[in-house]
């Protein structure tokens, strides 16, 4: 149980710099989530603190502890890859019982342990079996399993969920969450997913070129995203933004789009809304009119696009509400009051 | 020291020892007038060795002999190699029984390989003289002119194989789409292998090639089984040379220095062999 | 579809060529072992009555003690050999250790003559009077061994993944451990063909151990040259001798075969 500090910490490679000092701090015993597009930096951040990449400059703290030279055998920290790493040669026990060998335990100790862990994560039948005999999930659960059973500071996860098909990346989402729930070690746990970020987090780091580009909690990160990039990253469909100008309560954007936003100064901004922020009135007295485009069902909902003054919007709309709502059908669109989000239109930055 | 180092460094160590040393010592000697029998005693001599043994036309002429044998024998080799190799690619029954009988040749001591074909190929006592007599056929194979090629001919039988292992794991790493796009095109069998397989493979032909060469050079045992260097000095080849002069005549020094130039003949090879390699690996 | 048939048959064809081209020599040299002197001078005959009189002749000399130290020679310099050159390969295929100078440097050791090295080390032997021994013989054998034993092995360590090796650090192992633990056993049969290969390549240098090895105490491929006088045509036994030391390796290399593909692969394909 411990915090995870980083002190002005940079990575490069040559002439490449991949992080560009970074200061984080991961609270004690919380789930934590590192996202961000391909090539942001956030598995080269998630090494370091394993101390598989040195770091370049800067320290790294875990606990009160500088870890920053230190090797990963002396950090206390366990970690899960996202192809699972079980040593082929070895029994599910075995690579349960391994990380034991490291620290002298026993070997009847060990083996014991490995037993209580395997129970814990289901994997009772499958002791005596190799790695090459599991299917991914239950390859995943002994992975867990292994980095459970030395009970470290810090639990760090390279996309583990990654390899798994769908239904089965929900499911062990929900144990994931259940066992840090259980247990209260510190986790870092890095996806390229935002919903998965979304789900599990119970704070985020929404990571890009290298820099942190917002952490909080995930409500008010969802809530008040401070620049265009995490608004249209994080939250699924994307964030609707428009460039245009505010004046008298109205926004108009360059190609004509009409929309009524109150309490805002006037000048150029950029208009942000979220697609369940998007109101559709079929017929309606709005001002603005669309045309619907494509719509998506997902049973509760729909994912409806809409074409309004050569924008193309995406909106979500209860199914409750979708009568006449089809293809080809003119709709007024408005912003339900209070949700709009400002953007400067140079730097991308809140105001 | 670093993990990398510290790894190395046995490797490194026994190196020195087995090679670093009696090369330097071997470099030594070349200039010196050692004969084991003096007892220690040496002169330096600077390079009188070396010159006595470029201005002696016996070294020349022995130079020329195994040039001619590893042109043979290699060029054999290649060429008997790849079809087999060819030939076992496509192989479904029995694969390992036959692949593994036709590598076999490459594992027997040289020296019983060397002395086998003594006989086999003796004119009295061998079975190949014997059934061409009975067709009439009478070819002396260890005679003036023929000794070389009869030499050539054990290398080829047992070193081919070595050739088809290296062009069997050729031909398994390279890639398969090239071909199958070809044959999907409409491409013919030879077509397919002169134009597409054969290119990607030359890389590792050129390996083959050097690797078989360089170790032909080193032609011994054959020489020592059967024809001691004759008939006159026709079969002497360098290797050979040079134990006669070190062990026979106990010329130490002089030996040295021929090995020595036979060194830098093979280190040239290499270095070119090397850059070959380093731009496929680029690549 | 006809002419697929005429290219296969082509093919059986060749190989069938090659296996008996490769048997005959073999076959005749078996017969031979069992055939008497005077039979023997008769190359023609294709029945014979064998005898055993060759082989009880080989199996009672003291050929047995040159196998022997044979085995000695070359368990002892693989040992080595395995040892120092997976630590080395290891290094070279993670770590680049030393660079193209490296593979360059092994690949140099594996094709020196060995006319080169053989007289220093005869000269050496002589002076720490180890010339009544082997170990000059084990020197010199490690001079060829130890490299390609290396470059055999780095194209098997090079294919153990990566993750494994940061798995176990992360789990607490340094890394010489986690090279112990748990990369070993991941090429643990490339060693073993390797140890095979290595062995082979020992078991049947005649150069070194010709020059090197004492006269009443040689190894088994000198003491087969032995039977090659010019005092008269010890046919028969020399067969047997050839014989012993072709079996052996013969079987070995049907264990050996498979992986050697693999290890040529890694090695010298891949560069």
């Amino acid at each position: 149980m411990a915090r995870v500090t980083f002190d002005n910490v940079v990575k490069k490679y040559g002439d490449n710099t991949i992080v560009k000092g970074l200061d984080l701090e991961l609270p004690d015993g919380a789930f934590t989530v590192l996202v961000g597009p391909s090539g942001c930096g956030k598995t080269t951040t998630l090494r370091m603190i394993a101390g598989l990449e040195p770091v370049t400059s800067g320290s790294i703290r875990i606990g009160d502890k500088d870890v920053t030279t230190l090797e990963p055998k002396d950090r206390d920290i366990a970690m899960v890859f996202q192809n699972y790493a079980l040593y082929p040669h070895l029994t599910v026990r075995e690579n349960l019982a391994f990380p034991l060998r490291a620290i002298h335990v026993n070997r009847a100790e060990a083996l014991a342990r490995a037993e209580a862990v395997a129970t814990t994560m289901g994997l009772s039948e499958l002791l005596d079996r190799k790695p090459k005999d599991l299917s991914g999930g239950q390859q995943q659960r002994v992975a867990i399993g292994r980095a459970i059973i030395r009970e470290p500071s810090v639990f760090l996860f390279d996309e583990p969920l990654s390899n798994l098909d769908a239904k089965l990346r929900v499911e062990m989402r929900t144990e994931l969450l259940q066992m840090q729930r259980r247990l209260g070690i510190t986790s870092l746990f890095v996806t390229h997913d935002q919903e998965e970020a979304m789900t599990l987090s119970d704070f985020i780091v929404v990571m890009r070129d290298g820099e942190v580009a917002q952490q909080g909690k995930p409500k008010d990160v969802y809530d008040k995203p401070n620049s265009t990039f995490v608004a249209s990253f994080v939250g699924s469909p994307k964030m609707n933004l428009l460039e245009g100008t505010f004046s008298a309560g109205k926004f108009v954007s360059e190609s004509g789009l009409t929309l009524a936003v109150a309490g805002v100064a006037a000048g150029t901004k950029i208009l942000g809304v979220r697609p369940d922020d998007i109101v559709l009135e079929v017929g309606g007295k709005s001002a603005s009119r669309g045309r619907v485009g494509v719509i998506e069902l997902l049973g509760p909902r729909a994912i409806v696009q809409v074409d309004a003054a050569g924008h193309s919007l995406t909106a979500v709309v209860e199914a409750s509400r979708m009568d006449g709502i089809v293809e080809g059908a003119e709709v007024g669109v408005s912003i339900r009051p209070g949700s709009h989000h400002l953007f400067d239109i140079a730097t991308g930055l809140r105001v | 020291m670093k993990f990398q180092n510290a790894m190395m460094a046995p490797l490194l160590s026994v190196m020195a020892v087995a090679v670093g040393f009696p090369l330097l010592y071997s470099f030594w000697l070349g200039f010196t007038s050692y004969q084991l029998v003096s007892g220690g005693v040496t002169d330096f001599v600077g390079l009188d060795n070396y010159i006595r043994v470029l201005s002696d036309p016996d070294y020349w002429a022995s130079l020329s002999a195994t040039a001619t044998y590893v042109f043979l024998s290699v060029t054999f080799e290649l060429i008997i190699g790849l079809t087999i190799a060819l030939a076992l690619q496509s192989q479904k029954w029995f694969t390992n029984f036959t692949r593994s009988f036709l590598l076999a040749p490459m594992f027997i001591t040289p020296i019983a390989v060397g002395l086998m074909f003594r006989f086999f190929l003796n004119d009295q006592l061998g079975a190949i003289p014997y059934y061409l007599d009975q067709v009439g056929l009478s070819y002396d194979f260890f005679g003036s002119g023929r000794a070389l090629i009869s030499l050539a001919f054990i290398d080829v039988w047992q070193w081919t194989p070595f050739m088809v292992l290296l062009l069997l794991a050729g031909l398994e790493s390279i890639p398969k789409q090239p071909v199958e796009a070809a044959r999907v095109d409409g491409a013919n069998r030879f077509y397919i292998f002169r134009r597409v397989t054969l290119p990607m493979l030359s890389p590792i032909l050129i390996v083959a090639v050097l690797l078989r060469g360089l170790d032909a050079l080193k032609v011994f045992e054959y020489v020592y089984a059967t024809t001691r260097g004759g008939p006159g000095i026709e079969t002497k080849t360098i290797q050979y040379l040079t134990y006669q002069n070190g062990i026979s005549y106990f010329r130490l020094a002089e030996a040295s220095a021929m090995a020595f130039i036979l060194l830098i003949i093979v280190m040239g090879v290499i270095v070119l062999l090397f850059r070959r390699l380093e731009r496929v690996n680029v690549r | 579809m006809n002419r697929f048939k005429l290219i296969d048959a082509g093919r059986i064809l060749l190989l069938v060529v090659a296996v008996a081209a490769v048997a005959l020599p073999l076959l005749w040299v078996a017969l031979a072992s069992f055939k008497t002197p005077a039979d023997l001078n008769q190359p023609g005959i294709l029945w014979f009555t064998p005898t055993m009189a060759n082989w009880t002749e080989v199996l009672s000399s003291d050929i047995f003690a040159a196998v022997g130290r044979s085995v000695l020679v070359a368990t002892i310099t693989v040992a080595i050999a395995v040892v120092v050159g997976s630590m080395g390969a290891y290094s070279i295929a993670r770590f680049s250790t030393g660079g193209s100078l490296s593979r360059f440097g092994i690949l140099a050791a594996q094709v020196l003559p060995p006319a080169v090295l053989v007289f220093p080390f005869l000269s050496v032997a002589y002076m720490l009077r180890l010339n009544g021994t082997l170990v000059p013989i084990i020197f010199s054998h490690l001079s060829f061994v130890v490299p390609v034993v290396t470059w055999f092995l780095i194209g098997f360590f090079a294919a153990v993944p990566k993750e494994i090796e940061e798995q176990a650090r992360v789990d607490g192992f340094g890394r010489f451990d986690t090279f112990r633990l748990v990369v070993l056993p991941q090429v643990l049969p490339g060693i073993g063909a390797a140890a095979i290969f290595g062995f082979t390549l020992s078991w049947n240098d005649m150069f070194y151990g010709l020059i090197l090895s004492p006269s009443n105490s040689t190894i088994l491929p000198v003491a087969i040259a032995g039977f090659n006088t010019f005092r008269g045509v010890e046919l028969g036994p020399m067969s047997v001798a050839i014989l012993i030391a072709i079996i052996p390796v013969v079987i070995a290399s049907f264990f050996v075969q498979k992986r050697l593909v693999q290890g040529i692969s890694g090695g010298a394909v891949k560069g």
